[in-house]
């Protein structure tokens, strides 16, 4: 087969000859060909009327409305974040191994175990984390909500599941990340018809869920246990070229996947007590949005924590260097995923375990022999140069200790401990875990220290060439040189941070070496000192506004060595404006919550006890900004104005004026920008104490050329920033596209620019903006340096960060599983307030009962997960908000609940049921094999339960198979019923909705009606009884309307008091009526009789009943769920449903007789008789007078009489008689007749009409040949 | 959940304290109020902002110990609403409740108008013309239309007794303010102003607006100053007269200048016999002064005015994360302050860099993304 040079030859295509394939393809291609550029009939298929071109003119516009989105602007700078594919599906779909095709797909490793996130390098520009989704719903929304793909898995053997579309809902609350299914387990058909059926109908049933064409993949089954290669490839490829769009609450909150987690808790504590609240660090990518020093955090599942350090690392997993080769090298095919124990390296709880194989041992001789680290031809990577160096070592860190000395300039420090102040990021990479290095090569019982100076040396080397080694470590000499002398101010914010030193022991017969955790003091603020020199120095020469506090006392006992300091710091005063204004006193109120004031007393804290009158004198002399007490006024008070008559003066700001000189006005602009140059080029180094690096201008020759360009007038410098916003937008529309050549820009730059011509529309124009306004925030914040980079827009999107955590419960370290990923997401401004929330919630129509009012439900927002107690509402057509018992059927409601406050248009997905209970999810299952025993226990009770509702007639048989599934066969009925579907979790989705708004106030009313009965009736007013308790409630409803059964409306008066009794004059009866007795005779009158005055008077028969709107409290309760603080197989209970509470109780639910609906019987009024006074009577006129007639007892004479007819008189009537009846016979033979005749007709018509059809057809046929065959002939004749 | 205060101390800056307070929904505790003073605790303009926070907001509490001295604050949401009154008392102008109140009402849940009562002019905070025709502009530049900005001046009222009133409205921002790039100072090209006086003769306006064209003769010729006297109803309740001039530059740069005379409070008395009148300063000598302040701001550059720069970088401050870049003269104290209270508050830091050239600074910072929380979407 093979040729001699190891060449496979394969046979080339030769298209098919015969067959029905051929017969496809040439035909497909004949029609191609005839229609090539001219149609059949071209005329056919233009506009005929205009109305009709309009209409479809105006549906294309529609469509390509449709298909915009409102721009939204990216801030994100620099390389990306790795994309996070989430790998979902219900259990044994086959999650992992999907991972661990891809991963091998990759990265050419095998990975044993998949746990936690798995970074994986994809392409040049691409990194890619997958992580598997959880199999509880917890997870899931978790999940769901660091995703920017999903890979659906679904057992194309089964079906959906119900986890699939529970996921998908829950994607679409919390932003829709893009969505691909896979379809697995396809093996297992064995009819290819079936197969391919399936396979249609699940694709379309994964149509409607997502889009029309979303994609679905098909893994048609394993060979060796892994999915084909090619089928593989081909999903990989598609997860690496997917595009992703910002998703709108991810795009303004800075978000972390974890994939490493430490417990870095101080050994001590944790032996003193166990249980004691830890110290963590969480590393990971951080994506959303810039993150600040000071933002807040919540860790999925467990919490709100302030962050007590935040550092950014250097990537574990960078991108290939930007060389131009195609495609990856295999040493750039990176995998970093520390959870899961990559090859050689284990992660534990808090120690990384590195495995070495024997054969690996023998590998690393001491290579070079002068000791130094020799780097032979070839580059040797980051770890193994590490290892090497290691090797060279001869004294031990003691021994270093004592020779060790302390030289400011020029010499190498030896290392010591203070060492270790270098910034943290150096330090850690020496225990970072990365694939590519070769920690397979390092030697055995070497004691890796990456405290060690040359080790160190080597690692920053590496990371940061741009960095000379020696004024760093010329710094850090600094730096532990202003630790040692100790006399300055405390260092206020240190941070304990851990490192990894490393241990060997012996472990299952094997080398393992321990990473253990020790803390050491980072001083991340350690120019504290210095910056207060700095302020003094420069605020003796600052302008007018700030003026400098006397540094001479301070600066009495610094040491000489200072001075040099000083020196330099005098050199750079005065561009460090921003120094001046932000480190003047050390009052950092926010981060530390520590009560702080002006540094005034923090600084002569020698004089404890000062004389009041000092005391004022001191305020006085004291500039403005330290006084605490002064006097809030934006006005700036000049005390001597100027005299601007003087001709110097005027002459200074004559140029300010349009009367001025031009050309030096617009000067003024241009000759700031050439000293900023200038400065720039002066002090360009900034040396930052707090890290004592020494941050070289990096701008400085990327921003040559901008600056260039700044000479000029602004116009240009837009017209710049508009080219590179066209070129970017251009780039983002084309980006798989990176030709970045001058020429093709060029080319492009036209392009775009002829087509902006051409569309011009408001969406362009907005995008074009948007473009322009990013361009611009890149070259302003290029412009700056890395530290004050940092400090003003926060870390960066896709750098790798370290945070630490302090007083975290100690269950998360105890329960902490690398199965469930930590989400840890920043908290925006005022999101960690609580408040009562408006919401807009409709309840799932997959969940099988409505949600009752007050029910506790677990709602996800942001990224948040809590119980609360909901009330539901709708709002009426003023405005009302009312409440509800129950939501809906079919409708949106309003829900208002109590809860950390999150902004609105959030996306809120509720849970009833925590429950995973996956099995009975199932529908229609009754072969799964997956259950768990308490599951099943809970199961039967509650069919038990359900069965009992369905079937009270009993009767009901119960049937456990040995398979576990569970059939219930109802004697009676012989029905089958299923189990799964009377489950009530069978679909745990609750509830979605959006937050609509919040506010403090919770506006929620109910209805209530008070019932009132009229106890005495005046005219037109009456004294009603039972409406009110007490006069004082009477009070409060005076003026409330009224109505009485009939319809008569009235008005709440006063309270019925004594003076009014008096004043109605009552009698004693009716006094004694109403239950009391006058105050005269020493009792006191019943509370709560309302006078009310009506349109009508009313009947003592009326009720009377008053509507009014009571506001319904809502209740302040919340209930975080954390489910991250306890072991994930057990459920989380929070609060209990009031049915759920009844039904352990065994609690009936309460009846109320009068709530039940009964036959209305009403019974017929009696009305007495009418009665006319007798004068009245008198008035009428007769006609309306009431006749006093007796009733007639017997029925009239007219009525009771019998008639006898006259002989003559009864044969006439005979005759007459007999007559009709012969005209009603002769009137219906004729109609029988006409009837008859009728018939007929119809049958003859129906038969000519059958004939005529026929003849019809026969003549139409005949014509249709004859035009056929003239056609034709004239074809024939054109031909 | 148990609230967290932060700990601030002093009287300082009270106004920008809870002003950013309630816009970063933090919960400050102040401390120390006055302690040291002979009247320790917090003034009645003070208490007089709290009780108007109040009245905008929703759910707000304010705790305050019996002396005064130590408060407690926390914001509720922002409601707005129309037809609000407030009456500013007699210790401070209109203008120190204006300030926060126009970016409060940015960010409410409803747009905002509301009637203050009290003095409307007087020297220590800005006059309520000044608010008008520069503050209000100086919005246009983050994005708020001016159509539905508006400061109406129903009665003025000088300093011991008052009884001004005007009425503001402001509109709510949809989502948030937009970023500005704003460096361009340019060249004064006109100058306009107003005075007023109330309960004095009319010729003092005019008298005011000759002294000060005087001054800028030598510079411009397009210089225009009303006069606004006020009498009767609309005049308030004690005498008083005063300036506010504007320049506007060539890029539509406002930078403004004003002052007001009138008698002091300690005074109410003594103006009560009409016998002993005290001096006060000549009008001819007002409009030379603020004519000069003018002048000086204009001489200090940037493009605001030297009592604006609080206001601008607040405003920077509260943009999306985009970078705004603004130059404003030298920075005053207060203005330090603002920059200080928006990193304690808001985190926001501003690269501050000067240019000794021009003397004035520039400022750039990243926004932080506040959004107008309080609206409700339907």
């Amino acid at each position: 087969m093979g040729t001699a040079t190891g060449v496979q030859h394969h046979k080339t295509h030769r298209a098919p000859q015969s067959g029905a394939s051929s017969k496809n393809s040439s035909s497909k291609k004949k029609q191609g060909t005839s229609n090539d550029g001219k149609q059949q009939n071209p005329k056919a298929f233009a506009f005929s009327s205009s109305v009709k071109a309009k209409r479809l003119q105006s549906q294309a516009a529609e469509k390509e409305q449709r298909r915009l989105h409102f721009p939204t602007i990216d801030h994100s700078i620099g390389e990306p974040a790795p994309y996070v594919v989430v790998v979902h599906g219900p259990p044994k779909v086959g999650k992992s191994l999907l991972i661990k095709c891809l991963v091998k797909h990759f990265t050419k490793q095998n990975l044993s175990e998949v746990r936690g996130p798995i970074t994986v390098v994809t392409g040049k520009q691409r990194r890619v984390q997958f992580v598997e989704c959880p199999n509880d719903i917890n997870g899931m929304i978790d999940a769901a909500k660091f995703a920017d793909l999903v890979l659906l898995l679904i057992d194309g053997s089964y079906g959906f599941e119900m986890e699939t579309f529970e996921f998908l809902n829950i994607l679409q609350v919390h932003g829709f990340p893009k969505v691909m299914g896979v379809l697995t387990h396809l093996d297992k058909f064995e009819d290819v018809k079936k197969l391919r059926k399936t396979k249609q109908r699940l694709k379309h049933r994964f149509w409607t869920e997502i889009k029309e064409g979303a994609k679905l993949f098909y893994l048609s089954g394993l060979i060796h246990g892994k999915y084909p290669k090619r089928e593989i490839h081909n999903l990989a490829r598609f997860i690496s070229v997917m595009k992703h769009h910002p998703l709108s609450w991810r795009a303004v909150h800075p978000y972390l996947l974890v994939d490493r987690f430490e417990d870095l808790t101080p050994s001590e504590r944790l032996h003193s007590n166990k249980k004691c609240d830890r110290n963590i660090i969480l590393y990971g990518y951080l994506r959303g949005c810039n993150m600040k020093r000071a933002t807040k955090v919540h860790i999925a599942g467990v919490g709100d924590f302030s962050l007590a350090g935040l550092t950014s690392l250097a990537d574990p997993c960078p991108l290939p260097s930007a060389a131009k080769k195609k495609g990856l090298r295999d040493k750039e095919k990176l995998f970093y995923a520390p959870m899961s124990g990559v090859g050689d390296l284990l992660y534990d709880k808090d120690a990384v375990y590195i495995d070495i194989n024997d054969h690996f041992v023998q590998y690393s001789k001491v290579d070079g022999e002068n000791g130094a680290s020799v780097r032979n031809g070839k580059d040797h990577d980051i770890g193994e140069a590490l290892v090497k160096t290691l090797q060279t070592t001869r004294y031990s860190i003691d021994e270093k200790l004592d020779k060790s000395f302390i030289n400011l300039f020029n010499v190498k420090p030896f290392s010591s401990s203070q060492d270790a102040n270098v910034s943290e990021d150096r330090t850690t990479v020496g225990a970072e875990i990365t694939r590519n290095l070769p920690v397979k090569d390092s030697v055995e019982g070497v004691h890796i220290d990456p405290m060690d100076s040359s080790s160190f040396k080597e690692n920053a080397k590496i990371e940061k060439s741009d960095m000379t080694r020696e004024i760093e470590s010329d710094d850090s000499v600094e730096e532990s040189d202003y630790e040692s002398e100790g006399n300055h101010d405390e260092v206020d914010q240190e941070i304990l941070f851990n490192h990894d030193q490393e241990k060997a022991e012996f472990h299952n017969g094997r080398m393992r070496r321990k990473a253990i955790s020790t803390n050491f003091k980072d001083l991340e603020d350690s120019e504290e000192d210095d910056a207060d020199n700095q302020l003094n120095l420069s605020s003796e020469s600052s302008d007018g506004s700030v003026e400098g506090t006397d540094s001479d006392a301070e600066r009495g006992n610094d040491s000489k060595w200072k001075e040099s300091l000083i020196a330099r710091a005098r050199t750079r005063q005065n561009i460090n404006l921003m120094q001046l204004v932000y480190e003047h006193s050390s009052s950092n109120p926010v981060s530390t919550g520590v009560i702080t004031g002006s540094n005034s007393e923090d600084s002569d804290d020698d004089e404890f006890f000062i004389p009041k009158s000092e005391w004022d004198k001191r305020i006085i002399e004291k500039p403005d900004y330290d006084d605490i007490d002064v006097e809030d006024c934006s006005k700036l008070v000049i005390p001597q104005l100027k005299d601007w008559s003087n001709e110097d003066l005027i002459s200074n700001i004559r140029d300010r004026f349009v009367t001025g000189d031009w050309s030096k006005a617009a000067k003024r602009g241009e000759e700031g920008d050439a000293e900023e140059e200038e400065e720039e080029a002066l002090y360009g180094d900034f040396e930052d104490l707090e890290t004592g690096d020494v941050f070289k201008n990096q701008s400085v020759d990327d921003a040559k050329e901008d600056e260039v360009i700044e000479m000029e007038d602004p116009e240009v410098e837009e017209r710049r920033l508009k080219k590179l916003a066209l070129r970017a937008k251009f780039d983002a529309q084309y980006d798989e596209s990176e030709i970045s050549d001058e020429e093709d820009d060029k080319a492009k730059g036209k392009n775009i620019s002829s087509v902006g011509a051409n569309t011009g529309s408001y969406f362009d124009k907005m995008k074009e903006e948007m473009e322009l306004r990013k361009q611009m925030n890149i070259s302003e914040l290029n412009e700056l340096d890395e530290a004050t980079r940092v400090e003003v827009e926060g870390f960066r999107t896709g750098t790798y960060l370290r945070l630490e955590v302090h007083n975290v419960p100690f269950e998360l370290v105890e329960h902490f599983n690398p199965h469930h990923p930590v989400l840890v997401g920043g908290i925006g401004l005022g999101e960690d307030n609580v408040g009562y929330m408006q919401a807009r919630l409709k309840r799932h129509r997959w969940h099988k009962k409505v949600l009752k009012t007050r029910d506790p439900i677990i709602v996800s927002i942001g990224w948040r997960r809590y119980q609360t107690i909901p009330v539901y509402g709708v709002e009426d057509q003023n405005g009302r908000h009312r409440m509800l018992k129950y939501t809906p059927e079919h409708m949106h409601c309003f829900a208002m609940f109590w809860g950390p406050l999150a902004p609105p248009s959030a996306g809120i997905i509720a849970v009833q049921n925590l429950s995973n209970n996956q099995d009975t999810r199932k529908v229609n299952n009754n072969q799964t094999s997956k259950k768990s025993d308490n599951s099943l226990q809970s199961m039967t009770t509650d069919m038990q339960r359900w069965l009992l509702v369905f079937f009270p007639f009993g009767g009901l048989l119960w049937v456990v198979d040995a398979s576990c599934s569970f059939r219930i066969m109802c004697i009676r009925c012989g029905i089958e019923l299923l189990l799964a579907i009377l489950v009530a979790a069978s679909f745990r989705i609750t509830a979605t909705g959006v937050v609509l708004e919040f506010n403090h106030a919770a506006r929620m009313m109910k209805k209530i009606k008070l019932v009132g009965y009229p106890c005495k009736i005046f005219k037109k007013t009456a004294l009603i009884k039972d409406m009110f308790t007490s006069d004082l409630e009477i009070a409060r409803f005076e003026g409330a309307a009224v109505r009485t059964v009939s319809g008569i409306r009235g008005q709440v008066k006063k309270p019925l008091l004594g003076d009014v009794i008096s004043f109605f004059s009552m009698t004693q009866a009716v006094k004694a009526e109403l239950g009391n007795r006058p105050k005269t005779m020493g009792g006191n009158i019943k509370e709560g009789i309302a006078r009310c005055t009506f349109e009508d008077r009313i009947l003592m028969s009326d009720i009377v009943f008053l509507r009014a709107w009571t506001q319904v409290d809502i209740p302040c309760f919340f209930n975080p769920v954390t489910t991250s603080l306890q072991s994930r197989d057990q459920p989380w209970t929070g609060m209990k449903t009031v049915a759920e509470l009844r039904r352990e109780n065994n609690i009936p639910v309460p009846y109320n007789k009068d709530s039940s609906y009964k036959p209305i019987e009403r019974r017929p009024r009696k009305f007495n008789p009418l009665v006319i006074p007798q004068k009245l009577q008198a008035d009428l006129p007769f006609a309306s007078k009431p006749k006093n007639k007796p009733a007639q007892k017997r029925p009239l004479l007219e009525k009771r009489r019998a008639v006898v007819m006259e002989p003559h008189e009864r044969k006439v009537h005979t005759i007459i008689q007999h007559l009709k009846l012969i005209k009603n016979e002769k009137m219906r033979k004729r109609q029988l007749k006409e009837q008859e005749k009728k018939k007929e007709y119809e049958a003859m018509k129906a038969k000519t009409e059958q004939v005529l059809k026929k003849r019809n057809r026969e003549e139409r046929r005949d014509r249709y040949r004859v035009q056929d065959k003239q056609k034709r002939r004239t074809r024939r004749k054109v031909a | 959940m148990k609230t967290s205060y932060m700990k601030l101390r002093g009287s300082q800056y009270f106004r920008q304290r809870l002003l950013l307070s309630t816009l970063s929904s933090t919960s400050i505790l102040v401390e120390d109020i006055r302690s040291e003073s002979a009247s320790p605790g917090l003034r009645p303009y003070e208490v007089s902002l709290l009780r108007l926070l109040e009245k905008i907001s929703d759910d707000c509490t304010v705790e305050i110990n019996d002396t005064g001295t130590k408060l407690r604050y926390k914001p509720g949401v922002l409601i707005g609403g129309k037809n609000v009154v407030h009456d500013c008392g007699l210790s401070r102008s209109v203008g120190y409740f204006l300030e926060p109140l126009i970016v409060l009402g940015l960010f409410g849940k409803r747009s905002l108008s509301i009637r203050l009562k009290g003095i409307t002019n007087d020297s220590k905070d800005p006059s309520v013309d000044t608010f008008r025709t520069t503050t209000l502009h100086i919005l246009k530049h983050f994005g708020v239309s001016l159509d539905g900005l508006e400061l109406k001046i129903e009665s003025r009222g000088a300093a011991p007794l008052g009884g001004g009133e005007v009425v503001l409205v402001v509109p709510i921002v949809p989502s948030s303010l937009c970023a500005t790039t704003w460096i361009d100072e340019g060249m004064v090209k006109r100058i306009r102003g107003v005075t007023f006086s109330t309960r004095v003769s009319p010729q003092f306006g005019n008298r005011m607006v000759f002294a000060a064209r005087g001054v800028f003769n030598q510079f411009l010729p397009d210089v225009h100053i009303f006069t606004d006297h006020r009498s009767g109803q609309s005049s308030g309740r004690s005498p008083g007269y005063g300036i506010s001039l504007v320049a506007e530059t060539t890029t539509g740069c406002l930078i403004s200048a004003d002052m007001a005379v009138s008698h002091p409070k300690t005074e109410v008395d003594a103006l009560m016999n009409f016998e002993e009148k005290p001096e006060l300063m000549s009008p001819e000598d007002v409009g030379i002064q603020v004519a000069s302040m003018l002048l000086g701001e204009i001489e200090g550059g940037g493009v605001v005015d030297s009592s604006h720069q609080g206001l601008l970088f607040l405003l920077c401050a509260l943009c999306p994360p985009d970078v705004s870049k603004v130059r404003v003269g030298k920075l005053t104290p207060y203005s330090i302050a603002t920059l200080r209270n928006i990193r304690d508050f808001l985190g926001v830091k501003f690269v501050i860099k000067p240019e000794p050239t021009t003397n004035t600074v520039i400022l750039k910072c990243v926004g932080c993304g506040l959004k107008n929380l309080s609206r409700k979407i339907s």
